[in-house]
């Protein structure tokens, strides 16, 4: 498995949607606290610990995830890349464990990124920030939902392997989908993996102000397990059944 | 037990039965052509042997083992097959350098292989950026990074020069004189008649015939004579009373299938003078047609 993981690694940092995907994750995360920073006036703790929960890692590295994996077919080296390693099951655990751990090392940068721009620009107007110990709940808990939902986006590429059907309906159950379940059906919204339940595992609300009481973070994290199972599951299913020709 | 064996090899993609029954087994030190029209089932044969397509019936292995049976399959078999991808924005240096990583092969091959195939200079451009030669040279670099035991090269002279052409071929008989079993399939016979030594022909997915090249395609039953005779009338009434074919050329006659010692006979045998008997070897691509059914 290792020399998998070094090698979906690798493909990862020798293209230019990696570096193009890396630097829009992090301008994104700065604009949004550096606006939300300078501009609101309402800091109560939990508005705090949501401007350095402000980490647009998890979506970014959700595409990277689909991209990584539905790219392979896209870009017809899925032959090459099942002749090198035959084991296609084996294969897409790799990429998905590859993509966690760059979903955690990508999280990692740009949450200490945006909580030293935030408490800088917070600071410097004179308001409360948070302490070091909740510093960190946040942080590793934005590192656990980049590495879920990064695993999660190889099962989604998997399953889904038009890249554009599968981007685009990401982002549709993302900024489309959830909110509007959040809504309607709340109960069910909050099980939602690209919403609900990493919402759940940050402790904060993904659509802020609908007052919906989110799974525990164990819960959450176990929901999260459950989908990533399931995309597996069902990519493995039809990656082993499928003849490349 | 041969490096390359296949059994019984049949695939059907719905209606169509693809590959039918295919027997045969690849020799190491050899280079063997895998010969048949487009569309033969040449591809599919090896993309079975390749773990890529499963068989509906039959095996087909290396050294007794399917392809994803082997251990580290990148230093037992090298593939390049005809619609071989790379991603447009890596370089050619980096594509190799996953390929290392993954068969875990010493970083060193990398740039061996890219000398070998002379993309030493090209090593850091991208991909998007290479022409299809120097991509079919990409893709032998890269199933020659494990140095394996068996090399695959599916039309692999597609999109190459004439001197790229010439240095595959050079390739191909410097693997075999190492040792390895290579495996050249191609719908053009005359590409490949140059480099190998036995050849197995197939058509509409069925073995049509298997051996070396001169005993599949230029065997004696190959054989035409060309004749002049002093009254080509008379020579031609008795081949035909002999119960042999005959037609005009020129201003003699050609005998197909038939030796020039068997027309010699005949002539003989009914006093007709001979001005001319010369032997008219069949060409390999009129053998060639002959066994997959193609119109010359």
């Amino acid at each position: 498995m290792r020399p998998l993981l070094r090698a979906e690694l690798l493909k990862l940092r020798t293209t230019r949607t990696f570096v193009a995907l890396v630097g829009a994750t992090l301008a994104l995360s700065l604009l949004v606290v550096v606006l939300t920073g300078l501009l609101a006036n309402d800091w109560s703790e939990n508005n705090t610990r949501s401007l350095f929960a402000a980490d647009f890692t998890g979506l970014f590295i959700m595409l990277l995830g689909i991209i990584g994996m539905a790219g392979e077919w896209r870009h017809r080296t899925i032959t090459g890349t099942f002749l090198a390693a035959p084991d296609r099951v084996r294969l897409m655990a790799a990429k998905g464990l590859s993509y966690a751990l760059a979903g955690i090392v990508l999280s990692l940068i740009v949450t200490v990124t945006i909580m030293i721009v935030g408490t800088v620009i917070l600071a410097s107007r004179g308001i409360d920030t948070l302490s070091l110990a909740t510093l960190i709940d946040v942080l590793w808990r934005n590192l656990l939902v980049a590495a879920l939902v990064g695993a999660l986006g190889v099962g989604i590429g998997g399953l889904i392997r038009n890249q554009i059907v599968a981007i685009i309906g990401v982002l549709v159950v993302g900024f489309v989908v959830d909110p509007a379940l959040f809504a309607l059906a709340p109960d069910v919204a909050i099980y939602s993996p690209s919403g609900g339940a990493p919402g759940g595992i940050i402790d904060v609300d993904p659509f802020d102000g609908s007052d919906v009481d989110l799974l525990s973070p164990p819960l959450a994290v176990l929901v999260m397990l459950g989908w990533i199972a399931l995309f597996f599951a069902a990519a493995g299913v039809r990656l082993r059944s499928r003849d490349l020709v | 037990m041969a490096p390359v064996e296949v059994r019984d090899l049949s695939k059907r993609f719905g209606s169509v039965l693809a590959v039918n029954n295919l027997s045969f087994d690849i020799e190491a030190g050899r280079v063997t052509g895998f010969l048949g029209p487009n569309g033969a089932g040449k591809s599919t044969t090896l993309r079975a042997l390749l773990g890529l397509v499963r068989p509906t019936t039959g095996t087909a292995t290396f050294g007794g083992l399917r392809y994803e049976e082997l251990e580290r399959p990148s230093t037992k078999v090298g593939a390049v097959l005809e619609d071989a991808s790379f991603h447009p924005g890596r370089t050619a240096r980096n594509h190799l350098r996953v390929l290392a990583e993954t068969g875990e092969h010493p970083s060193e091959r990398v740039d061996a292989v890219l000398a070998d195939v002379g993309l030493t200079e090209a090593a850091n451009r991208r991909v998007a950026g290479y022409s299809m030669g120097m991509k079919q040279r990409l893709g032998i670099a890269a199933a020659l990074l494990g140095d394996p035991e068996v090399l695959i090269l599916d039309e692999p002279t597609n999109g190459l020069d004439p001197p790229g052409i010439a240095w595959m071929r050079g390739l191909v008989r410097e693997q075999a004189a190492r040792g390895r079993a290579v495996l050249i399939s191609s719908h053009l016979l005359a590409e490949v008649a140059q480099s190998v030594d036995d050849v197995v022909v197939i058509a509409k997915g069925e073995l049509r015939a298997r051996g070396t090249l001169e005993a599949v395609l230029g065997g004696d039953e190959g054989l035409s004579t060309i004749v002049r005779a002093q009254d080509n009338v008379r020579l031609t009434r008795a081949l035909q009373a002999a119960g042999l074919p005959v037609q005009t050329l020129g201003d003699g006659l050609l005998v197909p299938g038939v030796s020039p010692e068997q027309v010699g006979v005949v002539a003989g045998d009914a006093g007709v003078y001979l001005v001319h008997l010369t032997p008219q070897a069949r060409s390999l691509e009129q053998a060639f047609f002959a066994l997959t059914g193609d119109a010359a």
